[in-house]
């Protein structure tokens, strides 16, 4: 009984846990008081929390236009400094994966000051040096390629300036659905020591791991620590460039005006909304008008740029799924003790329940040694499944991680001619590993036919890892936070598994031509193929060709058919620089050659990314005169096609000057947050119970002995 | 139970009836010390392996376990000078590595590295001093390169473990130093202590 209470953390803790809480309770009280003396930070941490500095504020509003494949959005923030000083702000802000962001505009006062796209270190040193000599400045960085921050400096006491990007993407398109998404942020977390943000400023280019922003943003709120949360407002005009059937969106409640057949004019039916979870649009065509085909194409600077968007025949969907050959990888080692081994074992059951008659399946578990369940492929049958999930049952976490050879082991393929079957990897892991390199080249070098799909378990997975380790295996990931995530996350990542639509997929160019994707990705049901390329003139034609449930198929595109379409050389920028930024995780390039690249490509279509920025500066210094610009000058000269009146605060705050009509109330909003509070860095639990067990010990030992004492004396 | 058949037999019975349970008081009670006992004894020894396989990490240039079935390495060495004290710190921060040293948060750049650096540690063992570090003290992290960067305290902070504030790709080469608060609290609580500090030479170089 005793042993076991060592051994057995749960024993134990049932045990003492009522001792503990009756302690506690005696305690309670003792410790606030005593942390105030504790270092010299008394006035700093009496502040700490409940007092943060008042931070300028912001507000924003999205006008997004869709024009056939493309959408542009232009969004408008502004920042309004609420305190007596001459301030500098930085937010940060998401945006959607692929977008392009080529332009900024500062206005200050009556000014407006449109931003150059320089190389980053460049821009920061004009920033900085603008800063320094009080003139209003603004920049423009990409943290990710779908976090950016803005900085403004010098924004005097109670100024408002506004900043304005626009960016450029392209539509998702699902089957017969379209989609558009606007990633907002979810409550703003401002730092409490002064200046309340801190600029963006020295430092070369952070190393730019990528991890997808969107779906480790599980959307979880604080009430008790965010401000209120802020509206946002937002418009969208929608030209798809045929007969729009139904429009509609999941995450709002939105109201719809068609002015004509082929355009819909959107709005938030609340007129703003709070800025905590993603907008998401979708529309269908009407009936029968749906295009067969989507080819688009525009000039830009002498050269010519299509975007194709092409969905695989639908019928072939109905066909029998594939029989797939699954190999489960499974970490074991220290870092997964807890509640992610648990995680990782009920996913792992999961995937091996939905094995089907025909599927053959292995499980590999590592930790700094590794063991493989079963010499080879085994049919998905009773009594092999039985066996796996004993074992899985089994799984205790311990050792080191040594990732690399079970890897290899999962990718290794023993029969590559089998090609009428699926060969996929099942990955489950925190990749608590400093090696990504080295286990990204190990799947570019020997990932052959086989797909890699990523589990990443545990509260803090490593979502570098993931990501582009899905990406290089050409699979998709998933990440689990906990228990109750596991059935539901699980069964989206295996539906995907089980119903490849495409596979093998190439595109071909019979004119010279600089394409894009580099890896044409597998399909899953519904999903178009997206080819985008530069070439001198939109002719000849794109072949694309793959597998269909095994059956080939292919398509030829006439390219001088396509249709007009705006922004798609920026489009087509944007995801050439994302390629590059791929060769240069898996060492497919140099790196100072990646960089050169990326480099030449973002300036020569003025696009922000890890190495470049958009920077204005306003040409005459402001901050030492101290003239107070009075709030009431900034609508009145703003230039034409501003959307001033979306912006400003709803307080009641802006002072209405005689002769100014008031803001309409209908669109405002205010805040951005400053804080992209899924990306906060979670700080781990650290400290022990070692003075709790060593008072309720000495007090039961004290106990003990006290009533054998009494004992004696009554007995004798 | 075993106490049943005595209660018949008057005195006796009763004299018999709590020596099971003064038993059990003093024995948990014994086994609850040696616990505690053991976590602040776990983590001296492992520093002093620590430091031994972070010695072989600056000459071999390759990282090295403390001890064969270790989980993690070391990656720096964090010095207090004004405290005269030293810790090295492991890689990642699970209760695992936490146990015998403070952990390099998962996420976080390296110290020196553009961006936040994040360590913890526990508050009743290494990270105690924390609470005696004030501004403009220095803190000193020997990297697994063999660099050392100075970083001044710029100040301290509060915050619950999931409202940091603190984000990883933030400009700057930062370092926060975190662990439990209050530090002298017996139960694990929701607030950490943040000690934040920057680099010496980003700080003189940029203006």
């Amino acid at each position: 009984m005793q042993r076991r209470s060592i051994s057995d953390p749960l024993p134990r803790n049932l045990l003492i846990g009522p001792l503990v809480a009756a302690l506690l309770a005696l305690f309670a009280g003792a410790p606030p008081a005593r942390a105030l003396e504790a270092g010299g930070g008394t006035l700093l941490l009496r502040h700490a929390g409940d007092q943060p500095v008042e931070a300028p504020r912001l507000a924003a509003d999205a006008a997004i236009a869709v024009s056939g494949p493309t959408a542009r959005a232009t969004i408008t923030q502004a920042f309004r400094n609420t305190t007596a000083d001459w301030v500098e702000g930085t937010y940060l802000f998401p945006l959607p994966e692929d977008a392009a962001v080529d332009s900024m505009k500062l206005v200050v006062g009556d000014r407006v000051i449109v931003a150059d796209i320089r190389e980053r270190r460049a821009a920061q040193r004009a920033y900085e040096a603008a800063k320094a000599e009080g003139k209003a400045a603004a920049l423009t960085e990409q943290q990710r390629p779908n976090l950016f921050t803005n900085a403004v400096a010098n924004i005097g006491p109670g100024e408002t300036v506004l900043v304005q990007i626009a960016y450029q993407q392209t539509v998702r398109q699902s089957g017969d659905t379209y989609s558009l998404r606007l990633p907002t942020v979810a409550a703003p977390r401002y730092s409490p020591a002064p200046p309340a943000i801190q600029s963006a400023a020295e430092g070369p280019a952070a190393p730019d791991p990528v991890p997808d922003r969107r779906r480790i943003a599980a959307p979880v709120l604080d009430p008790a620590r965010s401000a209120p949360v802020n509206p946002l407002t937002l418009s969208i005009d929608l030209k798809p460039g045929f007969a729009i059937g139904s429009v509609h969106s999941a995450t709002h409640a939105i109201r719809v005006e068609a002015p004509s057949e082929s355009e819909r004019r959107i709005a938030l039916r609340d007129g703003a909304t709070a800025a905590d979870r993603d907008f998401e649009l979708t529309w269908t065509p009407a009936p029968g008008t749906r295009p067969a085909i989507g080819l688009f194409r525009e000039r830009v600077a002498g050269a010519e740029t299509v975007l194709a968007v092409v969905t695989p025949p639908s019928a072939a969907i109905a066909q029998a799924p594939m029989p797939r050959d699954v190999v489960f990888v499974i970490d074991n080692s220290g870092s997964m003790g807890g509640t992610s081994i648990r995680q990782a074992r009920a996913s792992l059951l999961v995937g091996l329940d939905r094995l089907r008659p025909g599927d053959r399946f292995n499980v590999i578990r590592f930790d700094d040694t590794m063991e493989t369940v079963f010499p080879d492929l085994v049919a998905a049958d009773e009594a092999h499944l039985a066996h796996a999930k004993r074992f899985v049952a089994g799984l205790e976490a311990r050792g080191g991680t040594e990732m690399l050879a079970p890897l290899q082991a999962a990718l290794r393929d023993g029969r590559p001619e089998e090609t009428g079957r699926l060969r996929q990897v099942v990955f489950l892991t925190d990749g608590a590993i400093g090696n990504e390199a080295q286990i990204f080249a190990a799947i570019a070098a020997g990932r052959g036919r086989t797909r890699l799909f990523m589990v990443g378990i545990g509260s803090a997975p490593n979502g570098h890892l993931m990501r582009h380790a899905a990406e290089l295996g050409r699979g998709s990931f998933t990440l689990i936070g906990s228990a109750d995530q596991v059935a539901d996350r699980m069964r989206e990542l295996l539906l995907k598994l089980e119903s490849p639509v495409v596979t093998d997929l190439s595109a071909t160019f019979s004119e010279a031509a600089e394409a894009t994707p580099a890896q044409m990705p597998d399909l899953y049901r519904g999903e178009p193929v997206t080819v985008a390329a530069r070439m001198r003139a939109a002719r000849g034609t794109l072949t694309l060709a793959g597998r269909i449930g095994g059956e080939p198929w292919r398509v030829v595109l006439r390219l001088d058919e396509a249709a007009e379409g705006t922004g798609i050389g920026k489009v087509w920028a944007r995801a050439k620089i994302g390629d590059a930024e791929t060769a240069r995780l898996t060492g497919a390039m140099e790196p100072a050659a990646a960089d050169a690249e990326i480099l030449r490509l973002a300036l020569d279509h003025g696009l922000t990314t890890r190495l470049t920025a958009l920077v204005a500066v306003d040409a005459t210094p402001r901050r030492p005169q101290g003239a107070r610009l009075a709030r009431t000058d900034l609508p009145l000269n703003l230039p034409a096609g501003w959307d001033f009146e979306a912006v400003f605060g709803r307080d009641g705050e802006a002072p209405q000057a005689p002769g100014l009509a008031p803001a309409p109330r209908e669109r405002r909003a205010e805040l951005i947050p400053a804080r992209d509070a899924s990306r906060e860095v979670a700080l781990p639990q650290t400290a022990t119970d070692f003075e709790i067990r060593v008072l309720v010990g000495a007090i039961l030992l004290g106990l003990g002995l006290l009533l054998q004492a009494r004992r004696r004396r009554v007995a004798p | 139970m075993p106490g049943l058949p005595s209660r018949r037999s008057g005195r006796a019975g009763l004299a018999a009836l709590p020596a099971l349970p003064a038993l059990f008081l003093a024995a948990g009670g014994l086994v609850l010390l040696a616990q505690g006992a053991w976590i602040p004894a776990k983590a001296a020894l492992a520093q002093a392996l620590l430091e031994r396989a972070f010695a072989r990490t600056l000459a071999a240039g390759a990282p090295s376990r403390p001890w064969p079935w270790a989980d993690t390495v070391p990656v720096a060495r964090i010095a207090f000078p004004g405290l005269g004290e030293s810790y090295v710190a492991l890689a990642g921060s699970s209760g695992q590595a936490l146990a015998f040293g403070p952990g390099h948060v998962e996420g976080t750049p390296e110290a020196g590295e553009p961006g936040t650096a994040v360590y913890a540690a526990h508050r009743d063992t290494q990270f105690r001093s924390l609470g005696r570090l004030a501004p403009g003290d220095s803190v000193e992290v020997r990297r697994r390169d063999g660099r050392t960067i100075r970083f001044r305290v710029t100040g301290r902070r509060i915050a619950r473990w999931d409202a940091s504030g603190l984000d990883a790709d933030a400009p700057g080469r930062r370092l926060v130093l975190a662990t439990c608060w209050p530090l002298d609290a017996l139960a694990p609580g929701p607030d950490r202590l943040l000690v934040e500090a920057i680099a010496e030479d980003s700080r003189t170089a940029e203006p």
